[in-house]
Formats: structure tokens, C-alpha cells, sequence
């Protein structure tokens, strides 16, 4: 190999290492301050003590950095002090499900370096971790693997307790963070809300580090009852990140709901089997942040719509995870909440009339000249049994409210397992065209919902979570129209053909 | 005249026609990810397929060479077993297309809305009417006559903004903020150099404080998520969070004495 191929190599190789791996590089604290300074006190406070201006109206509240407490980091349990690689993945990539974006774009990678310095200084962490988290050899992901992991995440109620059976984080003890505030088990079937993602690798460590300032623990503690081997802890791992792989999830393309048109009757309980065959169709929600008292401090994040029409009603099936079952005056429900607790609830928000044109109601409850329907269904009271309420409303300020019965409009619903599931029904058609919607076949007509979670701040009123403007269609049954005409159309272009042979032949050869 | 052997007429009509739909979808979907609505591009086809046939036909001799393999197919007898196979071809095709047209596709419709409506003239807020002709940000003056000053006025501007925008509009102003993903039409980028730096202060005052309802119906105010933030802010508020806006951008908002 002659020299300058060596060089070659050399360079290659040096180049291949360095795109590979974020390795640490020595931060100037003095420059990271200034960055700092713009970019990072409006949330995290001037003195990094998380007390920015922003502080009350963000859930979870931005990191108080001289707390020493580090959530996601890779260093050994037993010591808070997170690796520089950890904070400045932190502010790379951002934190999902959080206020934190990642600042790639906008800052140079030294720039990210600087600030890592800096932010560590806010609790004199100067020395790099002792010990880091073992890893021992990684299991891949099996069935075998996924099994076991199952097993130990239930064992005991090793994990159970807090993240529920189903792992969507349905609650039966209270949590709290260290300082004093009130915090929610993850819910492990939504990926896109993992600070740290859900690789196996990064779930590994969660499990083995805990998670600082909160109630999540070390399984890697010898001193703990529930502790797991390092193999133990990478079935878990393999275990949680298989349950987060679910059908539940947005695709930000698919903005029509489709209604299968059935023979027969619909189904009227969420848990009837003919609801797997029609396709979920999910949306995110975001807190009502438009009129009145605003919200900022969601616990749900997404609803899940699936619905059915016959010749005569139209069935709807809502769903969405909520870790608490709100029952006012239901001891159970009281246990787990702050009171006051508010009844759960979900509304689905149709235009009176379906637009010809592009022209809709106003997303928010409508306006003057364009009035929405909705259906507000609640969970009841230890007293009342679920109720649903027909609302007719020309903004939030002027709402009238209906009699459902009277428009044959039902519920039912049933929760378990963290999450709602109601049903919803109507006739596609009522006896007042000026104050209900009449579904029609092949319509696209706009949809909105809306969610509450009365365990979480006692979300009612105008606190809640929504959607704006989706599609509803109610697909035609096709029939055999599509298939007659082509082949209507076929038979003309052959007799069109032949004919066209036929008269060329009979004329006299050029 | 010696002719050259060069691509016959028709093949040269098909290849060019076929040439600009795939520019079309190269462009638009592949290079730019601005996927083309399936009726504009048939439109676009239709215009091209016309002139293009319209050039080819335009002298005589044109015309006859171009029909000239097409009516060779059908009365040239020693070409029976092309013609028998595309009488066959042809049908099918026809047949397929009005199958699948008629199928129904369940897209959902295009909303087009302007996202920079021409302001009006006058609007109101706050119990008063503002000329946008005239109006200006009565901190701007700051800037120059007493720059300490212009910096805190920046600083409570980003103070609403973080406690107000973020959420939508984002940490870092890109229109990517946490709630971001749940809204449609999605929030507007303040980093991106068509948005405001090609407007004017009074602008930025009037959007904000009429919010989606306040649009002109071809901006779509129905779907807007944009709140009414006379409803939550003050006058101040607002003209300090717009010095925020272009503080933070490094933007220059335009102005009458720019132009």
C-alpha cells in the first residue's frame, strides 16, 4: 500500500469514528452562558433554577438545573452525575412530549458543547460520573424475549404498580416528584411521548438508572426488592418497547374518518367485535388555549375515532387513554385524584349543515352564521349514570342546550385498563333539518372532538383537550355502477374500432 | 432532400408529453415533497397534450406524417396482427380507466386559503379603530434614542411570548412548538424569511390582535387556531412581543420609510 493510500485510510477511518459517536468535547461555560442568556432562561430561569417566566403554564415543568437531578443520563445508578453526552443529547435532539425542542438547527454543535458546561455548572458538577450503567451484552428483541420481559414486568407488581397491566399507566397510587408535585406514571403504548425514545437501549437504561426526582427507581439497585439482572432488564426493555408499538397512533395524512356502510344493526357497546373490522383513524389533541379560562397542563394527547353506518344510524367509536376513571364522589377515583375530580368526558362537534363550499363553522363551538352540533357525553357520578347532552351552539358564548333522547341520540361506554372506550349513535336523519346535521353518503363533512380528564386539574368547562377540523365520510357502498360503465365504455371504443377497420377497408387503396 | 433517420412524429409527440409529466412529478413530489393535487396535474396534462398536438399538426405535411402510422395501422393490411392487438389493448385500457375513475377515492378536499391576506385599511380592537395605513410600534423608537431601554421592552416581549406562543409557535419561533403537531393549517414560521420580514409591524399588530376569527374569508378564519389575543393581551403586550419576534429572528420588519 503506497503512503498516500495509507493517508487515505487514516483520514477515512478518523472520519468514520468522529460521525459515529458524540464525543465529548470540552465546553466553555463562560460561552454557554451566553447562549444561555438568550435562548434558554425564558423557561429554565436565569439561574437555571427552572423558574422562568414560562414555569406555571408548562406540564412537566422545565428542569430545575440546580436540583442535580438529570432524568435521562447513563451514568451508574448510584450517581447523579449525568454524562456530558447525556446532556448534550438532551439538547440536540429535544424531549418529546415536552416544551424542550432539540436546538440542532439553530446552534452549533461547540455552541452545544458550551452550554453543556454551563448548565452542569448550575449544580457543580465538575467531575465526570465514577461508574456508568453496566450494559452487559444486549438481547436482541425476541418473541422468547418479549415473553419473559412480560412475565418480570408483572411479577410482583414490579412495574404493574404504577404502569398498569396494559402499561398506558392506569393509576392506583398517587406519585409525586421531588418537589412536592403532583406526576403521572408514563403511559408505555405512546412512543412519541418517551423523553429519552424508546430504543431497547434507552429503555434499558431508564430501568437501570431510574429516573431522578421522580418515583421511578433503580432495578439495577442491589438493595432493591424488585432489582433485575442486567439479562432480566433487557427482556423488560424488549417487553415495553414491543407494547409501544400500536395502530393507535397519528398519521398526519389521513384526515377523513371512514364510515363502513353495514347491513343490519350496528354495534351499541364498545366491546362488540365488528368495531376490529372498521379502520381507527387517530388525532392528536392539543388544550383549548383559544376562549375563555385557557388550559395548558393536558394529560391526553390523542383520540382514536372509528364508526359504522346502516340505512337508518349512524354508530361512532371514541377512545382515548386516560389513567383514571373520574367519578365524583367515588371513593376510589378521590384516592387517586386531587379533588375536586370532574366527570371524564368527550364531545364530537358536526356543522348543523354540511358545507357546499370551503366555508365552515368556526372550529371553536362555531359562530354566528354557522352553528354546530355537539355531542357531550360525561362519565356520571357516583349518584347518576353516564349522560349524554346535545349541545347547539353559535360560539362559546351562545349555547343551547337540546333534548338528546328526543333526536335519538345514545352512548354507552365502558373503561378499563386506562383507557375510555364510548359509543355514540344516532339516526342519520331527525325531524329538525335547521338544528340537526342529516348525514348523507358520500359527503365529506367536518369533525371535531374534544376530551376531558376530570382527575387531571379537574379539567371541565373550557378546560379540555381538542382537535380543530377533521373529515367524517360516510363511503357509499359502491355497487356494480363502476364496473356496468367500463364495460359500457369498452364495447364502445371496440364497436368505435371496428367500425373505423371496416369503412378504411372499403375504401380504395390510396 | 435527404432525410435524415430521426424518431417518428407520433413516438416524438408521445415521448415529449410523457417527458413533462415525469419533469411534473420529478419536480413537484420528488425534489420539492409538494405533491401536485391529482386534478391540477390532469389539468396541466391537458394544456400540454393540447399544444403539443397543435404544434405537431400545425403545417399539413405535419399533420399527415403524424396521423400517418395510425391510419398505416388500420389500412395496411399486412399490419392485421398489431392492429387486432391493440384493438384489443385500447378497449381494455378504456375500460380500466372509467372503472377506476369512477371508483371513489375518499381523499380529502384541497382547501386552498391565502396565508397573507391583504389587510384591510382600518380594522378594530380594543374598543377602538386602528388605521393600518399609518399605524406604528411606539416602541420602535427605542431602538435608537435609548437601546437599554429597547432590551428590557425585548425581554417582556419574550416574557408574553413564552407564556403565550410558544406553545404553538415554538422555543425556538419556527412554528414547531409542542402543541404544533395537533393543528391544521399548522402555526407560521417567524425564522422563515417569507413570513415576517416581508411584513409590516402594524401587520403583525393586526393579525394578532383579531386572531383567525379577525381573517378575510379567503384566509379560511374558520380553521384558523390562532386566538384573539386582544381577549388575553394588552396593546403593549402585543407591540413588545412583535420587537420579541424580531429581536430574537434577526429579522427587519418592513416599513414605509424602507420602501
Amino acid at each position: 500500500m503506497s503512503s498516500v493510500n495509507k493517508i487515505a485510510l487514516l483520514t477515512f477511518c478518523t472520519a468514520l469514528f468522529m460521525a459515529g459517536s458524540a464525543v465529548a468535547k470540552p465546553g466553555v461555560a463562560a460561552k454557554g452562558k451566553e447562549i444561555y442568556d438568550k435562548r434558554c432562561t425564558w423557561c429554565h430561569g436565569a439561574e437555571g433554577a427552572g423558574d422562568g417566566a414560562s414555569k406555571d403554564r408548562l406540564n412537566p415543568p422545565p428542569r430545575d438545573f440546580t436540583s442535580g437531578n438529570y432524568k435521562i443520563r447513563s451514568s451508574d445508578f448510584a450517581d447523579p452525575t449525568p454524562n456530558d453526552e447525556d446532556v448534550f443529547r438532551m439538547i440536540r435532539d429535544g424531549m418529546p412530549g415536552t416544551a424542550m425542542p432539540g436546538w440542532s438547527d439553530l446552534l452549533a454543535e461547540q455552541d452545544m458543547w458550551d452550554l453543556v458546561a454551563y448548565v452542569k455548572s448550575f449544580a457543580k458538577y465538575d467531575k465526570p460520573p465514577a461508574k456508568q450503567v453496566d450494559y452487559g451484552t444486549q438481547i436482541k428483541s425476541s418473541a422468547d424475549s418479549i415473553e419473559k420481559g412480560k412475565k418480570l414486568f408483572e411479577d410482583g407488581d414490579r412495574c404493574v404498580e404504577c404502569h398498569g397491566k396494559t402499561g398506558k399507566g392506569s393509576a392506583s397510587k398517587r406519585l409525586k416528584g421531588d418537589a412536592g408535585e403532583r406526576t403521572w406514571p408514563r403511559n408505555l403504548t405512546k412512543p412519541w411521548t418517551f423523553r429519552g425514545s424508546n430504543d431497547p437501549k434507552d429503555i434499558f437504561t431508564r430501568i437501570s438508572t431510574g429516573i431522578a426526582g421522580t418515583e421511578m427507581p433503580s432495578f439495577a439497585d442491589p438493595g432493591s426488592k424488585k432489582k433485575l439482572s442486567i439479562e432480566e432488564r433487557w427482556h423488560v426493555a424488549n417487553y415495553v418497547a414491543s407494547i409501544a408499538k400500536t395502530d393507535k397512533k397519528v398519521n398526519a395524512e389521513n384526515t377523513v374518518i371512514k364510515a363502513d356502510k353495514v347491513e343490519g344493526e350496528l354495534p351499541s357497546t364498545p366491546d362488540d367485535a365488528a368495531w376490529e373490522k372498521t379502520a381507527p383513524t387517530t388525532f392528536y389533541t392539543v388544550p383549548q388555549i383559544i376562549g375563555g379560562e385557557r388550559y395548558f397542563m393536558p394529560s391526553n394527547d390523542t383520540i382514536t375515532v372509528r364508526a359504522m353506518y346502516n340505512d337508518k344510524m349512524i354508530a361512532m367509536l371514541l377512545e382515548w387513554d386516560d389513567r383514571t376513571k373520574s367519578i365524583p364522589g367515588d371513593s376510589d377515583a378521590e384516592k387517586i385524584a386531587d379533588a375536586p375530580i370532574a366527570e371524564d368526558g368527550v364531545a364530537v362537534q358536526l356543522p348543523v349543515v354540511i358545507p357546499k363550499e370551503m366555508q365552515k363553522p368556526y372550529f371553536g363551538m362555531g359562530d354566528a352564521a354557522n352553528p354546530v352540533n355537539i355531542w357531550h357525553w360525561k362519565s356520571g357520578t357516583k349518584d347518576a349514570a353516564e349522560t349524554i347532552a346535545l349541545l347547539n351552539s353559535k360560539g362559546f358564548k351562545e349555547i343551547e342546550k337540546r333534548d338528546a333522547a328526543g333526536v335519538g341520540l345514545k352512548s354507552k361506554a365502558v373503561y378499563g385498563d386506562g383507557t375510555w372506550r364510548v359509543v355514540i349513535t344516532r339516526p342519520l336523519t331527525t325531524s329538525a333539518p335547521d338544528k340537526d346535521i342529516q348525514f348523507s353518503e358520500g359527503r365529506f363533512i367536518p369533525v371535531a372532538f374534544a376530551a376531558w380528564d376530570g382527575s387531571n386539574n379537574g379539567e371541565k368547562g373550557s378546560k379540555h383537550t381538542m382537535t380543530t377540523w377533521y373529515w367524517l365520510l360516510l363511503k357509499p357502498a359502491t355497487g356494480s355502477k363502476p364496473l356496468i360503465t367500463a364495460l359500457i365504455v369498452a364495447g364502445l371504443f371496440v364497436g368505435g374500432l371496428l367500425w373505423w377497420a371496416r369503412s378504411a377497408a372499403k375504401k380504395p387503396a390510396a | 432532400m435527404t432525410q435524415k433517420r430521426r424518431i417518428p412524429r407520433l413516438l416524438q409527440l408521445v415521448l415529449i408529453v410523457l417527458g413533462v409529466y415525469i419533469s411534473f412529478v420529478l419536480l413537484f413530489d420528488v425534489a420539492l415533497h409538494q405533491l401536485i393535487p391529482k386534478s391540477l396535474l390532469t389539468m396541466y396534462m391537458l394544456f400540454v397534450v393540447a399544444g403539443t398536438v397543435m404544434v405537431f399538426t400545425f403545417t399539413e405535411e405535419g399533420a399527415q406524417e403524424l396521423v400517418g402510422p395510425i391510419k398505416a395501422l388500420v389500412e395496411d393490411p399486412s399490419k392485421k396482427m398489431i392492429r387486432n392487438v391493440v384493438f384489443v389493448i385500447v378497449p381494455l385500457l378504456a375500460g380500466y380507466y372509467t372503472y377506476t375513475s369512477m371508483m371513489p377515492s375518499f381523499e380529502a378536499p384541497m382547501e386552498l386559503r391565502t396565508i397573507h391576506p391583504a389587510p384591510p385599511s382600518k380594522f378594530k380592537a380594543f374598543g377602538k379603530s386602528f388605521n393600518l395605513t399609518t399605524l406604528e410600534n411606539p416602541f420602535r423608537k427605542f431602538e435608537k434614542e435609548d437601546p437599554a431601554k429597547f432590551k428590557d421592552l425585548v425581554k417582556e416581549g419574550g416574557n408574553v411570548y413564552i407564556k403565550n406562543c410558544q406553545y404553538c409557535h415554538g422555543d425556538k419561533l419556527d412554528g414547531r412548538g409542542p402543541y404544533a403537531s395537533g393543528l391544521n393549517p399548522t402555526p407560521l414560521n417567524f425564522q422563515d424569511v417569507g413570513t415576517i420580514a416581508q411584513l409590516q409591524e402594524s401587520f403583525l399588530f393586526w393579525r394578532i390582535s383579531t386572531g383567525g376569527p379577525g381573517l378575510p374569508a379567503e384566509a379560511a378564519p374558520w380553521i384558523s387556531s390562532m386566538p384573539v389575543w386582544q381577549n388575553f393581551l394588552t396593546e403593549d403586550e402585543i407591540w413588545k412581543v412583535i420587537l420579541y419576534l424580531y429581536d430574537y429572528t434577526g429579522r427587519r420588519p418592513r416599513s414605509w420609510a424602507n420602501e
